[in-house]
């Protein structure tokens, strides 16, 4: 049965113009030259494009001089942007497609122009990348045969022909890194890719293909805003993921998180994408050993003071990952106090328990205590000077310092890391003594406010005792002016 | 002491006279009557023109007018200097009292038929001063530079600007400008404290002098009935202390409103930020406000804003050219038309400002 | 005054008590009104409204590579002379949770000890969590004097 289809396929193709007929495959085949050897399992050939389709002439003519002569419209080799312009001819085109029953879209050429690939020159003839650059020219296949420079496996040595080569970049991106291969095939896409996996991530799956934008390109898919849903299209998809083995909620939580809702709801670059921490071309897991490294170029006190905390050698020796014990990791949200401490709800209580570990048990506690009562203090503060401040008193001094016990209070939490009770003391002491001296104030400021009041009670005593005399000696001169009359 | 006194006013009275004044006033009597107690707004109203400005003139001495300080200038009266927040919330205080006080006092004349032959220009004078409040309140709202006068300034001199042919341009000149910016700022408050009070003193003056020369008007009916013999009391001293009296009760009350209810001075004004809700202007603005806002958007011909204007416009001038056209009261005789008319204008006036106020 | 008068005594005391409160009262009212208004004309410490611009001293004074903190209202600001003696102002609120920045030698940058925030001297954020650099704001030079401004 399908023999009969190729039959009447090859038939149908034939018809145009069979390979017997074409002069040009006849001819160059007997020189034996690499094009035409090549084009024999092109796809182009197998659905009856001839050579004379792009390079032109007349190939029914078997005078070489006539066939390729330029009144004939022979073109030669194009050049330059006149590749792909010989492409487009085609893949451009919707019906010429339709006709060759391609389901292929028509709009490479129209994506390549607005990429980085398209728009970059170097002599301003002509853009960097060609259609043949990364598709070949005479022996174009499918993208899904193994043979095609853009299969999944291919495309990685396809990509870093160029991206590699850091004598060939620097003419055209000299800050651009060329060592994406390497980093890649230590990530675990590379590592899966380089032994035939063609599921996992390569160059194309993150970056796009004929539109390609520059990283700094916020359409990019690589723009630090758009790396989390772009990573998500493979690793949300539980689908996709079957067989992997690992969670698919990652970018769930992250956009809940405390990075994921700075990043994506706030656009604020300075906030980790998947790539932060996981890296990019080498992703990767970070180790249990190096998460505390990978948070730490953010949050480099908070990393230092651990690393210098007993807790270090305690997470080493039970293998616990650093930050993420307390923090998690995708879905870190805000840190509070309710962190600290021993309730049922504190981190510490996981391993502290009265029983167990008193010491920490006991030093939690006490943590949290002082975290608490500078939070309160500055809550009573702050209650008081807004006070002082809606009784219109003058207060902008104590707000001042009012700063510095929101400081303080920031810095204890960072303070925590140190897990050392006097260091974390010292720091909420210094605002709890502010908080202090804050909380004078705004008590005094309201005291300021109660005297006018007593001041007017003074000053209305005085004007009804001077109304009331007023009033008898109206009275009196009146009494005076009738008896007088 | 009493003698250096009497050499002291002998020497004044050498030279100006001073005693045909004391003359004048010794004989002048005010008419006792069941409606005597309007006498009195006048005089309140007078008392707190007094006030206003003094506190507005201490005000000036700290005040700093401009987009870039107004607001915080007057922060750093009620914060920095010492009873800066008593004189402002007075201030502030006032300009309404005063309006008010000044509104009894027009309607108290006008149901007394007092603006009748021959105090045609005590009247007119007394309108004249009554816009020029409402200016001095229009533009002192502005001063402080705050979101709430920032809007209303907007929302008042946009619908001066709705008028045909003269809006336009009076909008421009009120705003200095197309928009309401510094330069509204400054021109309000060149209005504010040179312009209005130059002309509004003059106009006093004229009215003082008026009723010094003609004396209390008395009611009609009154007239009729008691010609001859009247009761009465001296101007000097019976009247003046009482008048005395009241202004130290309306002293003893503005301070308490201004210590327990301060002036708030609200958020700095931002141009671009957006109007916040409720945009509203001063309660003696409110019934035109809120009327503007029930009159449907097309009338007739006329756009339904410009007709309530010049509803409004026509009304008042109306209003104040009352002596020329109430003959029947000119004559002596009583004008039921002009009491209804009063009374159905001071309930409109309620009605409308608890509307807008609850609006 | 009134002595000749057919009244008894007890009135005539009563009288001179009344003149008494009235004029005891006068001159405590005179007083009341007086000392408000006379305290208020008296100028503040702060004698003007500077919230539009702060003076921060004389420029001699101000060493090259340090940085200092001004007070600008309620707000801090950071006021910083670089190596090269450049004068250069900012709001010293980290954008990222308030805290007041500093000026770090040793880095030769704007430093938040909160949570390891820096910012370059020209107040962009350049690591750390803070998102946004710091506003600007313009400092000015009259003869000796050193001012910081709003940026307007």
């Amino acid at each position: 049965m399908s023999r009969i289809i190729v039959i009447l396929l090859t038939l149908v193709m034939f018809n145009r113009l069979s390979a017997a007929d074409d002069q040009c495959l006849k001819c160059h085949e007997t020189i034996g030259d690499n094009p035409s050897a090549l084009f024999k399992h092109d796809i182009h050939f197998k659905r009856g494009i001839s050579c004379a389709d792009c390079h032109g002439g007349n190939p029914h003519l078997e005078d070489m001089e006539k066939a390729m002569d330029k009144k004939a419209g022979f073109e030669g080799v194009p050049k330059g942007d006149d590749i792909s312009r010989v492409c487009a001819g085609c893949h451009s085109n919707p019906e010429q497609m339709k006709k060759y029953g391609s389901s292929l879209p028509a709009n490479q050429l129209q994506n390549l122009l607005s990429s980085v690939h398209g728009k970059l020159s170097v002599t301003g003839k002509e853009h960097v990348a060609q259609c043949i650059t990364c598709h070949g020219a005479h022996g174009i296949v499918s993208v899904k045969d193994l043979r095609s420079p853009v299969h999944p496996l291919n495309i990685v040595k396809t990509c870093t022909k160029c991206h590699a080569n850091a004598m060939f970049m620097r003419t055209y991106n000299p800050s651009l890194p060329v060592d994406q291969l390497d980093k890649y095939r230590t990530s675990v896409h590379g590592k899966r890719n380089a032994k035939g996996d063609s599921k996992v991530a390569e160059c194309a799956s993150c970056h796009g293909s004929h539109n390609i934008l520059s990283a700094k390109d916020v359409k990019s898919t690589v723009y630090p805003l758009n790396i989390p849903s772009t990573c998500a299209k493979c690793h949300s998809s539980s689908e996709y993921m079957k067989g992997f083995n690992i969670p698919t909620d990652q970018y769930e939580k992250f956009s809940k998180s405390v990075h994921g809702v700075a990043l994506l709801q706030k656009d604020d670059m300075g906030a980790p994408a998947c790539n932060s921490c996981h890296g990019n071309h080498g992703a990767a897991p970070p180790g249990v050993e190096s998460i505390s490294k990978v948070c730490g170029t953010c949050h480099a006190i908070n990393a230092d003071l651990f690393s210098s905390s007993p807790h270090k050698k305690a997470f080493d020796q039970r293998n616990l990952p650093e930050c993420e014990t307390c923090h998690s990791n995708h879905d870190i949200i805000a840190a509070t106090n309710r962190l600290l401490g021993v309730t049922p709800e504190a981190v510490c209580s996981k391993c502290h328990s009265e029983q167990l570990s008193p010491r920490g048990y006991v030093v939690a506690k006490e943590m949290r205590l002082l975290v608490d009562s500078l939070e309160s203090s500055e809550g009573i503060a702050k209650l008081l000077i807004e006070e002082a401040e809606q009784k219109g008193m003058e207060v902008t001094e104590a707000k001042f310092k009012l700063r510095d016990v929101h400081q303080a209070r920031l810095q204890s939490r960072t303070m925590v890391h140190s897990f050392n009770e006097q260091q974390f003391r010292e720091t909420i002491e210094k605002g709890l003594k502010t908080a202090a001296i804050v909380q004078t104030e705004g008590e005094f400021a309201i005291r300021e406010y109660k005297f006018r009041r007593i001041g007017l009670g003074i000053a209305s005593v005085v004007i009804t005792i001077l109304a009331i005399s007023l009033y008898l000696f109206i009275k009196r001169i009146e009494r005076r002016q009738r008896t007088g009359m | 002491m009493k003698t250096y006194f009497k050499t002291f006013y002998h020497w004044i009275d050498e030279r100006v006279q001073l005693e045909d004044l004391v003359q004048f006033l010794g004989k002048k009597y005010v008419p006792i009557h069941r409606h005597s107690i309007w006498y009195y707004f006048g005089g309140v109203s007078l008392f707190l023109f007094i006030i206003q400005v003094v506190t507005g003139i201490l005000l000036l001495l700290y005040y700093k007018s401009g987009e870039e300080l107004a607001f915080e200038s007057i922060q750093f009266i009620m914060s920095k200097v010492q009873f800066g927040w008593l004189i402002r919330s007075i201030h502030s205080w006032t300009a309404n009292l005063f309006i008010l006080t000044a509104m009894i006092h027009m309607f108290s004349v006008y149901f007394e038929k007092s603006y009748r032959k021959p105090r045609e220009i005590t009247w007119l004078t007394g309108m004249l001063m009554f816009f020029l409040a409402l200016g001095f309140g229009f533009s002192g709202y502005l001063l402080p530079w705050n979101e709430l006068a920032f809007f209303a300034t907007k929302v008042g001199t946009d619908i001066a600007g709705v008028v045909p042919v003269f809006g336009k341009p009076i909008m421009v000149f009120l705003r200095g400008g197309q928009e309401v910016t510094g330069a509204t700022l400054s021109r309000f408050f060149g209005f504010h404290v040179a312009v209005l009070p130059g002309i509004f003193t003059v106009l006093l003056g004229i009215h003082l002098v008026l009723i010094q020369r003609q004396g209390m008007s008395e009611p009609l009916a009154r007239e009729e009935a008691l010609a001859g013999r009247e009761k009465t009391m001296p101007f000097f001293p019976n009247f003046l202390l009482r008048d005395l009296l009241l202004w130290l009760i309306v002293l003893n009350l503005l301070a308490i409103l201004a210590v327990f209810f301060p002036w708030e001075l609200g958020k700095k004004a931002d141009a671009f930020a957006s109007a916040p809700a409720g945009i509203k202007p001063e309660w003696y603005f409110l019934f035109m406000f809120q009327t503007l806002k029930y009159i449907p958007g097309k009338l007739w011909i006329l756009d339904g804003e410009i007709f309530g204007i010049l509803l409004f416009s026509a009304g008042g001038l109306l209003w104040t050219l009352v002596p020329f056209w109430d003959r029947k009261s000119n004559r002596g005789e009583q004008n039921k038309v002009i009491t209804y008319v009063g009374l159905f204008v001071i309930f409109y006036i309620i009605v409308l400002t608890i509307l807008g106020w609850t609006a | 005054m009134t002595t000749t008068d057919g009244l008894n005594t007890v009135n005539v005391k009563k009288r001179d008590f009344l003149k008494w409160i009235l004029s005891g009262g006068l001159v405590a009212f005179v007083g009341s009104v007086l000392y408000p208004v006379l305290a208020y004309l008296k100028p503040p410490s702060q004698s003007e409204v500077e919230v539009s611009s702060v003076k921060v001293g004389k420029l001699t004074d101000i060493p090259k590579d340090s940085g200092q903190i001004v007070k600008f209202g309620s707000k801090p600001v950071i006021l910083i002379r670089t190596v090269a003696g450049d004068l250069r102002a900012f709001s010293a609120t980290c954008t990222h949770l308030d805290c007041t920045v500093q000026y770090r030698k040793d880095f030769g940058a704007i430093w938040c000890a909160c949570h390891n925030g820096k910012y370059d001297l020209m107040g962009h954020n350049i690591s750390g969590p803070p998102p946004r650099p710091l506003n600007e704001y313009r400092v000015v030079v009259q003869g000796e004097e050193v001012f910081v401004s709003k940026n307007t």
